[in-house]
């Protein structure tokens, strides 16, 4: 009996997803557990494997097609098996809009204010009108500039998506703006190269071009700056020194310095709530609960798994859940919810000797914290110069939602609480 | 106001005394002996066997709601059983005069009264008419279910007729389909027309102006017969029984109308006084009047001929009735009857009398004529306690026999509504076209050439634009009030039975002038000034098209409404279903929803005639549509409420082609029309805001180039959404507007409904603008309160969507919604 293998719904929010690369194709013969094709979301990457014996006898989907969860992806049956039953209905894969690499752009000047999938709600506000219209032509309509009321899209929004593109409705959006005043021309002098240049062409990958979104919306979009400060870390080195055993004896998890580091900025936050916030134009919207966010560097590059409730966890428990987070992200199995939701982020390349950097806020979160690599100093101390383990810390935070002097303040709580941990341990 | 009768202040300020005579209470003074020369003695026997078959007509009811069955036979009756046993002399004695063209409108007590009028009837018809009655009465399905008792054919006819009688209003209270009224009228509701018995009423008092109504019937259109109004002596406590008795009594009739339509009303209003309204004793603790006759002192100086008459006597009860009835036939009605009664049982089988003791009653029982009147014949000779019984005996066996039918299920099934779901539905309106209820020639006072009013539309422009393309000034152009004016005019040269009445009707033309021209036209009895009785205005008109008349009637504004809320809400809406469709009820109400007057004369209650099922209710905004549908509702057989509005008597057709035609058309109720074809967002309007929103369509254009459809709704009930659901598909869009208060309006109705059947096309929820929920502020303030074109264009960036560079004033958002309903308004 042949059967259909699906597009796996990963994650409530997911609708759909790109074949990333297919392994198998038309006429192979497949073992349950074969890999059959690597898919990914906006978020993170997965690998199908095929969960019956036969052969592939039709493949829907080319690489590169965004499907619609749920949707039939192949048929894998005995040879000469009738399929007819699956090939009745048109499969339509997502067109993809050609300006997807395009950097987001501002939002939309037009009333109606935001982007229909920016912002906290999971929902698209779109009406029924619009969505049968989005439906038909096989539309993401997630991707259309909403003009209706209430930020809602609606019928014309769709129609414009589909005859203009992503990328002349942004522009438009971005005329509705000022025009930027015309840059300032400069003349360079020819120089012929001596041969010609040597390079290769790759595309990128989708999670690339939401990372790229991403980061361009954060640039583009918020205040942000950096602070830096830098504290003794001779406490919480010697107490992850004296654990250490415990550790190795499986009587407590792994718990590292950025662990030790997650868990105060865990409770620091309580202190400072503009930090612990979303800032979305007219509102600030605080959370009451600190869902931090890590920054995770994996093959298909950086994932920022959110550890909800942290502030509720001990060390111990935050340890062992930050690990099973970053080994799901490198495997690519982490599930899509657990990629967005966090209300602060810690990014920390201290482990690759970075000393200090400005990360870039996770937007519309308010800040984020930059760790870097454990460095000796010296320092006066009755007279003498002394050596002493040193950390700097960069504070990343939007202008538009804090000042500077609340910036300076909560990197000051944080060292302050880093530097005298077991007091920080004790009463938190 | 007639300019005929002068009000001479000399005259009128001369000092002097009302002078009242004495009424008569308890006068009859006959020996039986000397009745005997005024009835055969088989007559006074038959007064007591008719008094007995309601005895225990009623004591089975009794039996069967107390006990589950009788004579053995079980059933269970759900329903209601308001029982006269004790009041049978009262109802005896009124019918044994009567006949099929006396009318007879009772009360939720008239299980009695339906038998005895029945009864006196048969007994004078002859065999041929009532078996043509029998077989012609819906279909013969109650002639049918009689059949099967073996026995019935053996009858003779009047037998036949009266088991035919008691099994047709007995299979009515048990609500079967073999009833009288197919089981939908029900206990409180027997009726049978070809008898002269028409709907009770289950309102206290509710049969007064309808009775009032089929009187103005009769006196209209020359029919022969009185009308009584049969009600209970609680009923003088409420208001539209005054009305009614106000209405019925006004000079006019006597000093205004003319020739043979001169003199006054042949209608009775007889108070069947068993001393309780339920359990409130009337005489000594609800009234003041101490003898219920005292009320017709005050009210003309004929003191409505009233007289307590003692309702335990048939005999008292007939005297007293031949003496009443040549009044009324010498036209010197009303008349007003006390008839003194006492009902034994409890108002229903759930009293247990708490209100008055066992001596009471036991003393009451002790004079029970059922007693003490064949005491009397046994006495004089003319009946004997055997033969009493025998009688007694016959008549249960014939009740029982009766009951066996109706009970039975496969003779007397209910109306099905498994097998015909829309059964009833089908009886909601009768949705017949007649253009003249009577085939004789309209009384009018000119020709139609003749009338002033006509002469002067003559002279005016029937479009608002002239040949020269500009607006016609307001002077020499056709208005919304020519509109209905000439719908009226028409149907008055057609149909003879068409009267107009209500508040200022004659000489003054209406308040609004819709009437100017009609009392050049029409005689008083077609056209007049009715008391300020808005229920008895309304309630008559109910009675006037169930005898078989057409009635406009106007309210003048439309906040009266409240006044005649059962009129409107329990009489005019629910007779043609309640009667199984057997009765008619072609009425227009004409109701005018102002402005400009404040809190109680700017209103727009739509949507309380909306609500109520059995009502048509129309609203044109243009001359055209006016005209139209006024035709429409007085072609038709249904009620209509015909809602104007005052911000626009005097609009000209500016939507019609060619303007308003000259001759007669129709416009069918319930279909909406589009004024304005557009694109980009639909507006559905009720009545004026018609204007408003053809403003607002010209700025969303204008200024923001969306273009604007607009329909005018018309009518509300009936409605056909098809070109609202067209228009949505179009659009995607609609607003709705009105100038009636936002909450449960018809607009919120139609949104819902819209909601419902477009919610596939729909590109944002549909918009509701209408009035605030507050009072109607005065004139300078309304533009806050009523529907303003800028709203509809606040309301669309608000809720469809954004219009570039608007900047709303009004708030339409969610967050308002929220805000003014939780504070209520």
């Amino acid at each position: 009996m042949a059967e259909a293998v699906i597009m796996p719904r990963q994650g409530q929010t997911v609708e759909s997803c790109i074949i990333t690369k297919w392994h198998k194709k038309e006429g192979d013969e497949v073992k349950a557990g074969d890999l059959l094709f690597t898919y990914e979301t906006d978020k993170s990457t997965f690998d199908e494997e095929a969960k019956v014996e036969g052969y592939v006898l039709k493949i829907f989907y080319d690489e590169d097609d965004d499907v619609p969860c749920l949707e039939t992806v192949c048929i894998i049956g005995q040879k000469g098996e009738d399929i007819s039953k699956f090939l009745k209905k048109e499969r339509k894969a997502i067109p993809a809009a050609p300006e997807k690499e395009q950097a987001q752009a501002a939002a939309p000047a037009v009333e109606g204010g935001q982007r229909a999938d920016e912002g906290a709600t999971s929902y698209i506000k779109i009406s029924r009108r619009a969505k049968n219209l989005a439906e038909k032509l096989g539309i993401d309509y997630s991707k259309a500039i909403p003009t209706g009321a209430e930020g809602r899209i609606i019928e014309r929004d769709i129609e414009a998506l589909a005859s203009d593109g992503v990328l002349a409705l942004r522009e438009r959006a971005a005329d509705a703006k000022e025009a930027p005043a015309t840059p300032e021309k400069f003349v360079y002098a020819p120089a012929v190269p001596a041969q010609a240049p040597s390079y290769v062409d790759e595309k990128i990958s989708n999670m690339r071009k939401t990372i790229a979104r991403a980061m361009m919306n954060s640039l583009q979009t918020t205040a942000q700056l950096t602070h830096t400060a830098s504290f003794d870390a001779t406490e919480i080195l010697e107490f992850r020194k004296k654990i250490k055993p415990l550790s190795e004896k499986g009587e407590l998890n792994n718990i590292t310095i950025n662990d030790i580091i997650m868990f105060v900025v865990s409770r620091v936050l309580k202190r400072h709530r503009a930090f612990n916030a979303h800032m979305l134009g007219d509102t600030i919207r605080y959370y009451s609960d600190v869902n931090l966010a890590m920054a995770v560097d994996t093959p298909r590059g950086l994932m920022v798994p959110v550890c909800f409730n942290a502030d509720k966890k001990s060390l111990n428990q935050l340890a062992g859940e930050l690990k099973a987070l970053a080994s799901e992200c490198q495997k690519g199995t982490i599930s899509p919810d657990l990629l967005s939701g966090g209300s602060f982020t810690v990014s920390n390349l201290g482990i690759y000797g970075t000393e200090s950097f400005t990360p870039i806020l996770n937007a519309p979160q308010t800040g984020i914290l930059g760790v870097g690599c454990v460095v000796t100093r010296v320092r006066e101390a009755e007279g003498q110069l002394k050596p002493y383990p040193c950390m700097t810390l960069s504070l990343t935070y939007d202008h538009r939602a804090v000042d500077g002097a609340g910036a300076a303040k909560f990197l000051q709580d944080i060292c302050k609480s880093l530097e005298n941990f077991t007091v920080t341990l004790a009463t938190n | 106001m007639p300019k005929s009768q002068f009000l001479d202040p000399a005259e009128l300020r001369k000092s002097g005394a009302i002078k009242f005579k004495d009424i008569p209470v308890n006068a009859y003074d006959r020996t039986i002996e000397q009745e005997r020369n005024n009835f055969s003695d088989e007559e006074l026997v038959r007064i007591y066997h008719d008094m007995a078959v309601i005895r225990e007509f009623e004591s089975m009811l009794n039996s069967i709601k107390t006990a589950g069955s009788y004579n053995g036979i079980e059933y269970a009756y759900p329903g209601p059983a308001h029982l006269s046993i004790g009041q049978e002399a009262a109802a005896v004695g009124q019918a044994l005069i009567l006949d099929k063209d006396d009318f007879i409108f009772g009360s939720h007590r008239s299980h009695g009264e339906i038998i005895a009028k029945a009864f006196s009837c048969i007994e004078k018809m002859a065999d041929a008419e009532l078996e043509a009655i029998m077989t012609g009465y819906m279909e013969s399905k109650v002639l049918r279910a009689c059949e099967s008792f073996k026995g019935f054919n053996d009858f003779g006819v009047k037998e036949k007729a009266r088991f035919f009688f008691l099994y047709g209003a007995l299979a009515e209270i048990f609500a079967k389909d073999t009833g009288f009224s197919r089981g939908l009228g029900g206990s409180m509701h027997a009726f049978f027309v070809p008898f002269g018995i028409y709907p009770s009423n289950a309102i206290v008092g509710g049969s007064a102006d309808i009775a009032l109504g089929a009187a103005l019937y009769k006196k209209v259109n020359r029919e022969k017969g009185i009308v009584i109004a049969n009600i209970g002596d609680a009923s003088l406590g409420c208001g539209p029984v005054w009305e009614a008795i106000m209405f019925s009594t006004m000079d006019q009739f006597k000093k205004l109308w003319k020739g043979e339509y001169g003199g006054g009303l042949p209608l009775l209003f007889n108070f069947f006084n068993n001393q309780y309204g339920m359990g409130g004793q009337t005489c000594g603790e609800t009234m003041g009047y101490g003898i219920l006759a005292r009320a017709g002192a005050g009210v003309n100086p004929e003191q409505m001929h009233a007289e307590r008459v003692d309702g335990f006597n048939p005999l008292a009860v007939i005297e007293c009735m031949r003496r009443k009835y040549e009044i009324l036939k010498k036209k010197e009605g009303p008349v007003l009857l006390d008839v003194l009664t006492y009902r034994y049982c409890g108002h229903s089988p759930s009293d247990s009398s708490t209100y008055r003791t066992p001596e009471e009653v036991k003393a009451w029982q002790d004079a029970d004529p059922l007693i003490t009147y064949r005491q009397e014949l046994v006495d004089a000779g003319i009946f004997t306690h055997d033969k009493a019984e025998e009688m007694l005996e016959a008549i249960r066996r014939q009740v029982t026999e009766v009951v066996k039918l109706a009970v039975d299920e496969k003779v007397s099934p209910r109306v099905s509504l498994e097998a015909n779901p829309d059964a009833i539905e089908e009886l909601m309106f009768s949705n017949k076209k007649v253009a003249k209820l009577s085939g004789r020639k309209p009384e009018v006072l000119q020709s139609k050439e003749d009338n002033p009013r006509v002469h002067q539309i003559a002279r005016k422009a029937r479009f608002y634009l002239g040949e020269d393309g500009k607006p016609v000034s307001k002077n020499r152009v056709y208005q919304l009030r020519d509109g209905i004016f000439e719908a009226l005019l028409d149907k008055f040269y057609e149909d003879p039975t068409l009267i107009a009445y209500g508040e200022d009707n004659r000489d003054w033309g209406g308040a609004f002038a819709v009437y100017r021209g009609l009392t050049e036209a029409l005689p008083y009895h077609r056209l007049f000034n009715a008391s300020i009785s808005e229920g008895a205005i309304v309630g008559s008109a109910v009675g006037y098209a169930l005898a078989g008349g057409r009635a406009v009637v106007e309210l003048m504004y439309f906040d009266f409404l409240g006044r005649a809320g059962d009129e409107v809400f329990n009489q005019l809406s629910k007779w043609q279903a309640m009667t199984a469709g057997q009765l008619k009820m072609p009425v227009v109400l004409r109701v005018s929803a102002g402005s400009k007057y404040g809190a109680q004369h700017s209103q727009d209650w739509t949507a309380l005639c909306a609500h109520i099922p059995g009502l048509k209710v129309v609203f044109p905004a243009t001359p055209y549509d006016a005209k139209g549908l006024m035709a429409a509702a007085l072609n038709g057989t249904d009620p209509v409420v015909f809602i104007e509005s005052q911000r626009i008597y005097d609009v000209p057709e500016m939507f019609h082609e060619g303007g308003v035609p000259e001759g007669s058309y129709e416009i069918e109720i319930g279909e909406p029309d589009v004024k304005l074809v557009g694109s980009d967002v639909t507006i559905l309007t009720v009545g004026a805001t018609l204007y408003r929103t053809v403003e607002a369509a010209k700025m969303l254009k204008d200024k923001y180039g969306v273009s604007a459809e607009i329909i005018d709704a018309r009518s509300i009930v009936p409605f056909n959404y098809e070109k609202v659901i067209e228009s949505v598909k179009k659009t995607g869009k609609i607003v709705l507007t009105a100038d009636a208060c936002r909450r449960n309006s018809v607009l919120k109705e139609m949104a819902s409904s819209i909601t419902e059947m477009c919610f596939y096309y729909l590109d944002a929820p549909p918009v509701v603008v209408g009035a605030k929920n507050w009072i109607t502020p005065a004139f300078e303030l309304e533009k806050y309160f009523f529907p303003q074109p800028e709203w509809i264009i606040d309301a669309i960036h608000q809720k469809i969507m954004p219009l570039k560079g608007h900047v709303p004033r009004t708030p339409f958002t969610t967050a308002e919604m929220i805000r003014a309903n939780k504070k209520g308004v």
